[in-house]
């Protein structure tokens, strides 16, 4: 067990709302052992069933630990580009390499360990409304076999850097979209994944949050981890200058690059 | 202390409340059936031990009744291949027609027909009708009664009987299996939401069934120790009552140590299928998922 991504320090200076941490990592190497590309698309074309085909031809490649922002106009594909990255649906042609495997080859038991690398924050949350937020973020822990103690120790202090510790044993509903979001955000990293999809997370949430969010996600960046954020957000767009991958009507149309991550500077 | 996944909210299924109903009802008719099985087995098991290799002869009632039951015994007792002769007594004719007559047969002044019961040689094959002619010959109207036809088609009968009783049994067990498939699969497509979360999260097939197994354990444990318990009352009822009853029309119709064992058991291995079932219907489902 790699132990938790993040622990929060006292001396953490709280920004917007949103504890901004110094963030140690507990094991001193950085998340990507290497630079090189964590996620390749290659002529890739999807369809659900039988339907038509929602994306097409799509091929590029995304740097360890680089930032992107995925956009498009509405039905344009990116919450179905999003899919094919947290694996939850295959192509209908040509082929997608994640950490270097290509997933068809990849026999089905060993994709739940390839998923358990990769955080998703969805665009609707999907929290488990019949568990508490601590039990929801400790999900991933618990289904990677972590012990309990170990696992209520790290919730409870992810918890508190994203401003919840209140809040551990609500139940979603009874949560703000907000508050929930960050649950569904500390959900995602908590089992410190190397890459992190976050499809439309501003979306529910008012330009304040989506602000605070950002750069949460930025600090999640900082320390290696690759993140995609998929969004149709033009004000959050114009703020934050990430490259862009944009998509329309299920063909790419631009692929921005940006330098690739420096493992060296991942330990702050 | 490792506590047990509850991630998917099962307990809240209408569909899963039937379980322990379910399976508690096919438990109590899998141990009747079972139970019959055993039953018929061992009544068709004593009743080849007592009559096989064995010749039963009436001679009728009347005037020379004494002298020729004196003959026939004289002759079957110098017959190659007959090991032992012995004339049933009036007290043992009596408790066999009991049943029928009641226990005033004496009073009665019936006409009864003398029995002598001979025992064949084990391996020895006698001619039943050149014996029968030489009985005759010393005392008419005597009649042999060989046992074996009637046996061999009792037994038979009562084989037939008890693999009938079994193949209710197996064919009760699949009607479990069938519904727990049916409650599963119901089971999952309630929760594909969040089976869909815990599989994008990194859940492994096997993480998310054991969540299935472990609350139809449950259920399905529940279930079965209760229809245990009926059904093993119910066959305790049959024992007593039956016995009483039958007034010893019925063969003798007790349970061994080992079949009581065995129908205990028998919910176990019917949780045992239930959890395994579960198991690989979840699995099947997940399976088509990517």
């Amino acid at each position: 067990m790699a132990g938790l991504l993040l622990s929060s320090s006292d001396s953490g200076r709280r920004a917007n709302g949103y504890a901004i941490l110094h963030l140690n990592l507990f094991r001193k190497e950085p998340l990507v052992a290497a630079i090189g590309d964590i996620v390749r698309f290659e002529s890739v074309g999807m369809r659900y069933r039988l339907g038509v085909e929602v994306l097409h031809d799509i091929s590029f490649s995304l740097a360890a630990g680089s930032f992107h922002f995925l956009t498009g106009p509405s039905g344009a594909g990116k919450s179905s580009l999003m899919r094919l990255m947290y694996l939850a649906h295959r192509p209908s042609c040509g082929s997608i390499s994640v950490f270097g495997r290509d997933v068809s080859t990849v026999p089905r038991v060993e994709l739940a360990a390839l998923r358990r690398r990769i955080g998703v924050v969805f665009q609707d949350f999907r929290l488990l409304d019949h568990l508490t937020a601590l039990d929801n973020v400790a999900l991933p822990l618990r289904i990677a076999g972590a012990k309990e103690g170990q696992i209520r120790d790290h919730v409870a202090e992810l918890l508190r850097w994203v401003g919840l510790e209140e809040q551990s044993d609500a139940k979603p509903t009874t949560l703000s979209g907000g508050e929930q979001q960050r649950v569904a955000i500390a959900r995602a990293v908590i089992s410190r994944p190397q890459i992190l999809l976050a499809d439309e997370p501003t979306g529910n949430v008012d330009g304040e949050i989506a602000i605070r969010l950002m750069y949460l996600l930025e600090e999640l960046n900082k320390i290696g981890t690759t993140v995609v954020v998929a969004t149709h957000n033009e004000a959050l767009l114009e703020r934050f200058s990430h490259p862009r991958i944009r998509i329309e009507n299920g063909a790419l149309i631009e692929h921005g690059h940006e330098t690739a991550f420096d493992p060296d500077a991942a330990t702050i | 202390m490792m506590r047990p996944p509850r991630d998917l909210p099962l307990s809240n299924d209408p569909a899963s409340r039937y379980i322990p109903w379910t399976v508690g009802l096919l438990v109590f008719l899998a141990t009747l059936s079972l139970a019959i099985g055993f039953f018929l087995s061992s009544a068709g098991e004593n009743w080849r031990r007592s009559l096989s290799g064995t010749l039963t002869i009436q001679v009728p009632a009347g005037p020379d009744q004494q002298a020729f039951t004196g003959s026939v015994i004289d002759l079957l007792s110098t017959t190659p291949g007959i090991d032992a002769v012995r004339r049933i007594t009036d007290d043992e004719v009596a408790t066999m027609l009991e049943p029928w007559l009641g226990d005033e047969i004496s009073t009665l002044d019936l006409p009864m027909p003398v029995l002598i019961d001979a025992t064949v040689r084990r391996g020895h094959a006698i001619d039943i009708e050149a014996l029968s002619t030489r009985l005759m010959a010393v005392a008419p109207g005597t009649v042999v009664d060989e046992h074996a036809v009637w046996l061999r088609r009792l037994t038979d009968l009562a084989v037939i009987a008890a693999t009938v009783s079994l193949s209710v049994m197996v064919l009760v067990l699949l009607s479990a299996v069938m519904t727990v498939v049916f409650t599963t699969r119901t089971g999952l497509a309630i929760h594909s939401d969040i089976v869909e979360v815990l599989h994008l999260i990194g859940a492994k097939d096997s993480y998310i069934a054991r969540q299935f197994q472990i609350h139809t354990l449950w259920l399905a444990g529940i279930g079965a120790a209760c229809g245990s318990v009926l059904g093993g009352s119910a066959i305790l009822l049959i024992e007593v009552y039956g016995a009483r009853l039958s007034n010893g029309l019925l063969p003798d119709i007790t349970l061994s140590g080992i079949q009581w064992g065995l129908l205990c058991l028998l919910p176990v291995a019917a949780v045992l299928l239930v959890v395994a079932t579960v198991g690989i219907t979840v699995k099947r489902v997940l399976g088509r998922m990517m």
